[in-house]
């Protein structure tokens, strides 16, 4: 297989905005193309987009074609949507790099594009509901917030995660947030502030999720000779892996707290990577709430099962920390516009591997992980280097 | 110009829409029923198609019983979608060895605890564009009267 590397990366402010999904589309790519001022919309042989509702939140399908205009690029080897829930961008780059790794392309887009917010509130949410089962579990209202917090209370049962322990990664993930002018939120929580918010589904508090957002990011994937050509600092796709346990709850583990696929998409990628958690300087892993989070140091290796409540509190997961989890402000500070999230993470591990992350710039970063999933059930890790090898 | 609608969050449940359909007229009956694999005799949550370990698709429908503890359950106090109302008891409950998730209605949500017993009891929902009624499977506190 080729060697493949990102070269190129940006993102739109994401929130409540003022802007429609096609408006998404132009600001991330040309956010992109500014970032990469060797690469134009001509020279790009794909397009891949990652977007999960359109045809719901903008009536739209046919979405790469229209981006691909949209944005000048017409595709000679790529063009493709990817639809995967919450993972869709980062299920999207792994395409591209199949693509440019196995020969069939050089030089491809990965976009990932989300415009959730509707004029009436609880039509969005309804809107999520389409990510769940519909026959046996979305048709009693049922969203990811009750879904995690079975987690959450599982954790907290059998291993002793407090509260406490759960507000410390909003509050870590708030204070993040304050230096990315991109995020949704930026004024940053305390720790009363995130324990006194509203109970959405107990225990995981307002301020333990994250909101309905939108956004869009791109990032540019290219062929090592072409990477070298394009820049003097490309950022290595290192390692990839995926694995799925289940789509609804009942086929997942009985023990809401443990996340196998998770474990498994991991060592996918650090075995192709060839290096293992300790080695990781940073990484961008979904906190969609913050039970996953803690959950995610555990699997993806940071600490041992049970102890992520610990690791937050201790300030592990933090800059002076063993590994920096979600310096650009997570799911939880930035916001999750779905298929954008994959891609935006990919930016920040681009950002942060060229030490560009400005007053977010974790000190010597070498190695970079993103973790996105869908569900607690569906797991992709992606490791990116500063080196090749 | 008027807007229609054909397709909301619930199945359609009608033989014209619905290989399964027989699981909701049971449903419509009071009873709660799964596929049992003709083949290979597995029991199925939730009811399936085809069998993957055997590939049969000759499926059997059979009893599940009407008591069922909870393995666990969450309750959601806001943000629900469009359509419904909160608090909802969202539970996953153990049923004849299956996990079978489903809400609790009419539970107190501060007396209601992981390994309590809970009963059937089906719910009506809005019927379908062609005014066909639709049932879902539900649960209630407390075990099923003698």
């Amino acid at each position: 297989m080729r060697k493949v590397a990102l070269v190129g990366a940006g993102v739109t402010r994401f929130g409540v905005r003022k802007a429609s999904y096609r408006d998404l589309v132009w600001e991330a790519g040309k956010a992109c193309f500014d970032s990469a001022p060797a690469v134009r919309p001509r020279d790009l042989e794909g397009l891949v987009v990652g977007s999960v509702m359109p045809e719901r939140t903008a009536f739209q399908s046919h979405i790469s074609s229209m981006a691909a205009e949209a944005l000048g690029i017409t595709p000679s080897a790529l063009s493709a949507r990817t639809e995967h829930m919450c993972a869709s961008g980062t299920v999207g780059i792994r395409y591209a790099y199949a693509f440019i790794a196995a020969g069939l392309a050089d030089l491809v887009m990965v976009l990932g594009v989300e415009k959730l917010n509707q004029p009436a509130a609880d039509e969005a949410i309804l809107n999520m509901g389409t990510g769940v089962d519909r026959d046996w579990e979305a048709c009693y209202g049922l969203t990811a917030p009750p879904c995690f917090a079975l987690a959450a209370q599982k954790h907290m049962a059998r291993y002793g995660t407090t509260e406490e322990q759960l507000a410390l990664v909003g509050v870590k993930n708030h204070a993040h947030a304050t230096r990315n002018p991109n995020a949704h939120f930026q004024k940053g929580a305390t720790l009363e502030q995130v324990m006194g918010s509203r109970m959405i589904a107990s225990p995981l508090r307002l301020f333990m999720c994250s909101p309905i957002t939108d956004g869009a990011a791109a990032v540019i994937l290219a062929s090592e000779d072409r990477a070298r050509d394009l820049t003097d600092r490309p950022v290595w796709i290192r390692g990839t892996g995926q694995a799925l346990d289940g789509f609804t709850l009942t086929s997942l583990h009985e023990d809401y707290a443990h996340w196998p696929a998770m474990k498994r998409a991991a060592e996918s990628a650090y075995r192709m990577a060839g290096i293992g958690p300790a080695d990781v300087d940073l990484a961008e892993v979904h906190d969609c709430f913050a039970i996953a989070e803690i959950i995610a140091y555990e699997e993806l290796g940071f600490c041992e099962k049970g102890e992520g409540g610990g690791f937050v509190a201790k300030g592990r997961s933090d800059y002076g920390g063993e590994v920096v989890v979600n310096p650009r402000g997570g799911l939880m500070g930035c916001g999750h516009p779905l298929g954008a999230t994959g891609v935006a993470q990919a930016a920040e591990v681009y950002a942060q591997l060229r030490a560009e992350a400005g007053p977010r710039q974790v000190p010597d970063a070498r190695i970079g992980l993103a973790h996105n999933n869908s569900g607690m059930g569906e797991h992709v890790v992606m490791i990116y280097g500063r080196e090749a090898a | 110009m008027a807007y229609f609608r054909a397709v909301d969050p619930f199945p359609l449940e009608s033989a014209d829409q619905n290989k399964l359909h027989e699981f909701y007229e049971y449903l419509a009956a009071d009873r709660l029923v799964t596929t049992c694999c003709g083949s290979c005799r597995r029991l199925a949550w939730p009811p399936r198609g085809f069998c993957p370990e055997c590939l049969s698709d000759h499926f059997e429908w059979v009893d599940l019983p009407h008591e069922g503890t909870v393995h666990g359950f969450s309750i959601q106090e806001t943000g629900l979608p469009a359509g419904f109302r909160a608090p909802v008891v969202f539970a996953i409950v153990t049923v004849g060895g299956l996990r079978i998730f489903g809400p609790v209605v009419g539970a107190d949500p501060v007396a209601l605890r992981v390994g309590d017993t809970v009963r059937f009891a089906p719910i009506r929902v809005a019927d379908d564009s062609k005014g066909l009624a639709r049932h879902l499977v539900a649960f209630a506190p407390g075990a099923r009267p003698a």
